[in-house]
């Protein structure tokens, strides 16, 4: 016991702040959603009864699968591009990737208002060139959810994708060429496979921070453009806690769920490319 | 009310609380909770120190605007209410009556001459500020020679075509479809207090809908988007207009079907120097010439006695209880909407989702 | 499989200022294992990127087996190499690790099986066809690395440092490895490394290297006995080097001895000598020839069957010099005098800077 205690006693502030944070709130919230005072099902009965919080809940994660999805596409190529700099260089993409993380969320998604608006860039140029008689419906769609939110993600993705890439002993590369591979097999069978693991762990960030997302949608969406976190909010508001408990435990549950899936898929698709 | 789940984040927000205002908690200091921005300004301008000048205390003010309901709940429930007054919006307060969470005013302490007219006396809050969602049209995007003066302009698509723009809840925009139907203002809520006098709210919503590309959250979204041109027609709080018309928008309120709304000032369930909340509270709400500096910056009139008779007519006609605009506008049953909003709510996001 | 000719023509490599390689000429025969010694900087890690197409030389040609190379990127070399650090792919297993320049050459399953099972044999790592590099010992991971590099039986093998990374023990059993590996494969192999003992032990020849350039190429024993500079006699084991000045009539001085030695043929002409340490021994017997003078023991280094000494001369320098312990031989102790001597035919005259210091291990 003593030599237990000895071994590990630097751990317990951690463990410590970990309890009384993240452990208790999360039994808090687990038991606030099942009482009323005493046991019942009602809140998660009444989650099932009424067709909207599941139907938003899987718009909300149709929303955050996208956008993961798109994060990691357009992320990828561009932390590839930041790992081929010279270190100096690197640093500074880096600074400026970070730039917007500073600017406030809804002024961001004000950005888009005046780039995807009816009076915005878009639809003035394409007013101008002739292209349509009308202002094309930008804004205020699914697609202008997807763009902002990526936008928005983006420097989350790249930075963690790069990260992961600099860890790649770039002679691996050589090796590859040497033994007879061109770039892009050298690219495909060792790079890829090896920069995967952290691209997918930054879409897995970017899926976590989406499915929590509400302001942007709201300010940039569509009226279907509903996400789970307004319906908390709402109960929030009301003063709603074990209702609201019982929809915080929905997206919880949807997003640990989901974070294992991709994991596994995303394990899957690795030892397929390599 | 014993629910133990609060037990916990409410020790942990108070004492969180707690640990905030120790360095600054003096004696002979009330903290109240109020809005932000310009409010604040006029607040630490005008009464704040006229409560000082008559009490010797001073006011500690506490910005918490969209979580106040939540912390005032914590304070309470931990026992520990470090907010003395706080402002209460027209829809928290059946809310924060039915849980609890207010001191009843004794009007011995605020209105002794009994000068507050019976509107602005409720039994946990006096009446701090009055003010309406109202429909306001862009002159500009109107076809030539038409202007909206009604609901039903509003869903005369034909006559008047281009997006608007509802706020995306549910309150007062059933009352504004069931105007635009031709109800009587008298007749709102009790057709409203049947499924199917919701349901015929929402079947004249249906008309609308496809007109509407965007659902307001925020006041300050609802005049960026008039602003931008995003949308011709959109509800908003009367407040907000005089800085789109500033800006150059030539926007117009029409106060004919608008909700009429009243917010409080209260006490905190729990505060430890009720007799001086009662002093500020009194100072915030009969005041009728700080109340004039008040409305230089915020066409939101509380009912102080006399106020209207030192406002020039131009201001008077900018206030929503301005006796000709008061009249074409219902007064929001907000009691009506703490009871039913859930399950509404509930219909509500069904009905934009499908 | 047979190895294949490797020439450098006058190849340079320049970084801005610096010549990382200045005019390198070397023609490596088919089958030869030929190593470049040099301490870091010395050009010899350049000379072998050109050669495997990781750097363009700024001039001059390479040519594998008469063809010339420079264009070609360094997947169509069809070289083999060993990195310092493996460069083992740490997502794919053993098997698929050897398998790699097999399956990019479009060889068909049953023959990657077959000669990846061959590589794996000889490296005596049949049963670790499953393992993940990581789960591997050090000296594992080498021989994984070397199995890599010639299952596609390229006519050339590069190996970059390959022992660097592993302890004394193990890099002495590799050694032998490789060379029984060598004689089985027969291909070339060019080899780097700043350990002389392993470029000793290993090389057919050696090219010592040094700012760029080549010092001295030959076999090792005649690099051991002829050095031809003071730079490749003290980084190919360790040396004396004495200076020298025109004495009286006839005859050339040894500063740090203080003796006159007549100057017959190279002598004549050289600045310093280099005088290994195994050619110097206790003058007792006065054997005939022997350049003699007395010295103070400084250090002893007891190696069992060897001892080593550091002893100050009259002159203030240092020398070094070492026995076997032959019979009856005894140990000297520190701050023994005694005559030592060598035979002026070992005295190798060298070119090079000269310093005061004289004693200088590799």
């Amino acid at each position: 016991m003593l030599a237990f205690i000895r071994r590990t006693w630097l751990l317990w502030p951690a463990i410590g702040l970990l309890l009384v944070f993240f452990l208790v709130p999360s039994l808090d919230l687990i038991q606030a959603s099942v009482m009323n005072p005493d046991f019942t099902l009602e809140h998660f009965e009444r989650i099932a009864d009424r067709k909207v919080y599941l139907a938003v809940f899987w718009r909300t994660l149709q929303v955050s699968l996208i956008v993961a999805f798109l994060a990691a596409l357009v992320g990828y190529p561009i932390a590839y591009f930041i790992n081929l700099q010279p270190r100096k260089t690197q640093f500074l993409l880096i600074f400026l990737i970070f730039i917007p993380l500073w600017m406030s969320v809804l002024i961001r998604s004000y950005a888009w208002m005046i780039v995807l608006g009816r009076d915005g860039i878009i639809n003035t140029a394409l007013l101008g060139l002739g292209l349509t008689e009308e202002p094309v419906r930008l804004l205020f769609t699914s697609g202008a959810v997807y763009f902002a939110m990526l936008q928005i993600l983006l420097p989350v993705q790249i930075v963690t994708a790069y990260s992961a890439m600099t860890e790649i002993d770039m002679d691996l590369m050589r090796a590859a060429r040497v033994l007879g591979a061109r770039p892009w097999q050298a690219l495909r069978r060792v790079f890829i496979p090896l920069s995967l693991d952290g691209t997918i762990t930054g879409a897995i960030i970017v899926f976590m921070l989406s499915m929590g997302f509400f302001i942007t949608p709201a300010l940039v969406g569509g009226r279907q453009d509903m996400m789970l976190a307004n319906l908390i909010e709402f109960q929030v508001e009301r003063l709603n806690w074990s209702f609201a408990s019982a929809l915080a435990i929905l997206l919880l549950l949807g997003t640990v769920l989901t974070v294992i899936v991709i994991r596994r898929l995303g394990n899957l698709i690795t030892r397929r490319i390599a | 009310m014993t629910r133990r789940r609060h037990i916990f984040s409410a020790v942990l927000t108070g004492a969180v609380l707690g640990l905030a205002t120790l360095g600054t908690a003096v004696a002979d200091e009330i903290a109240v909770s109020g809005s932000g921005g310009v409010v604040a300004e006029v607040n630490e301008k005008y009464f704040f120190p006229a409560f000082t000048e008559d009490t010797g205390w001073t006011i500690k003010q506490v910005g918490a605007e969209a979580k106040r309901m939540a912390e005032i709940e914590a304070m309470v429930r931990a026992g520990n209410t470090v907010w003395d007054v706080s402002e209460i919006s027209a829809s928290d307060y059946p809310l924060a009556v039915k849980k609890g969470l207010l001191e009843p005013i004794d009007y011995a302490l605020v209105d002794p001459d009994n000068k507050l007219p019976e509107m602005a006396r409720k039994e946990f809050g006096v009446v701090a500020a009055s003010y309406s969602t109202v429909l306001v049209q862009r002159l500009d995007k109107n076809p030539d020679g038409k202007k909206m003066e009604s609901w039903a302009d509003f869903w005369d698509v034909e006559t008047f075509p281009g997006p608007r723009s509802l706020r995306g809840r549910p309150e007062y925009n059933l009352e504004f479809a069931l105007l635009a139907e031709g109800v009587a203002k008298e007749d709102l809520y009790k057709i409203l207090s049947t499924k199917e006098g919701v349901e015929r709210a929402f079947a004249k919503l249906d008309e609308i809908k496809e007109h509407i590309p965007v659902w307001w959250t925020s006041g300050a979204q609802s005049v960026q988007l008039l602003s931008d041109g995003e949308v011709f027609y959109s509800t908003t709080y009367n407040g907000r207009v005089g800085k789109l018309q500033e800006s150059g928008i030539p926007a117009e309120i029409i106060w004919n079907g608008g909700a009429l709304h009243v917010s409080h000032v209260s006490i905190v369930k729990g505060s430890k120097h009720i007799e001086k909340a009662h002093d500020y509270i009194r100072i915030r709400t009969t005041r009728p010439d700080l109340e004039l500096e008040y409305l230089k910056v915020l066409p939101y009139p509380n009912f102080a006695p006399g106020l209207f008779d030192q406002l020039d007519e131009a201001q008077a006609k900018q206030m929503p209880t301005y006796p000709a605009n008061a009249e074409m506008q219902f007064s929001a049953n907000e009691e009506f909407w703490a009871d039913n909003i859930d399950w509404i709510n509930e219909r509500w996001n069904e009905w934009l989702l499908e | 499989m047979s190895g294949a000719a490797v020439s450098f023509r006058g190849v340079s490599k320049r970084y801005g200022p610096v010549d990382a390689l200045a005019d390198f000429d070397l023609e490596v025969k088919p089958g030869e294992f030929m190593t470049f010694l040099g301490p870091s900087g010395s050009g010899k890690t350049t000379a072998l990127n050109v050669l495997a197409g990781f750097t363009h030389a700024t001039a001059g040609e390479v040519m594998i087996d008469g063809r010339s190379v420079g264009g070609l990127p360094p997947e169509q070399r069809n070289v083999g190499m060993v990195f310092q650090s493996y460069s083992l792919f740490p997502h794919m297993n053993v098997f698929e690790n050897v398998a790699f320049p097999l399956r990019l050459r479009g060889v068909a399953k049953a023959e990657v099986a077959r000669r990846v099972g061959e590589s794996l044999d000889m490296v005596r790592l049949a049963d670790l066809g499953g393992r993940m590099p990581k789960e591997l010992s050090g000296g594992q991971r080498q021989r994984v690395a070397f199995a890599r590099a010639v299952v596609f039986e390229p006519p050339v093998l590069l190996m970059d440092e390959p022992l660097g990374a592993l302890d004394l023990k193990l890099r002495q059993a590799m050694q032998l490895e490789i060379k029984r590996y060598h004689a089985q494969l027969g291909c070339t192999i060019v080899f780097v490394t700043h350990d002389q003992g392993e470029a000793l032990a290993l090389s057919d020849r050696i090219a010592v290297m040094g700012e760029g350039r080549i010092a001295q190429v030959d076999t090792p024993d005649r690099i051991y006995d002829y050095p031809k500079s003071r730079y490749v006699a003290e980084f190919i084991g360790k040396t004396n080097i004495l200076t020298l000045e025109p004495g009286n009539a006839g005859a050339v001085r040894i500063v740090e001895l203080g003796c006159d030695v007549p100057a017959q043929g190279a002598l004549a002409e050289a600045r310093m000598i280099s005088v290994r340490p195994e050619k110097i021994e206790r003058a007792a017997g006065r054997r005939e020839g022997l350049i003699d003078f007395t010295a103070r023991i400084d250090e002893v280094l007891f190696l069992g069957d060897l001892v080593h000494y550091s002893a100050v001369l009259p002159g203030g320098g240092a020398l070094l010099f070492q026995e076997h312990r032959g019979p009856g031989a005894t140990v000297l102790a520190r701050g023994d005098t005694i005559e030592l001597g060598f035979l002026l035919s070992d005295a190798l005259p060298v070119s090079g800077r000269e310093a005061a210091a004289t004693a200088v291990g590799a």
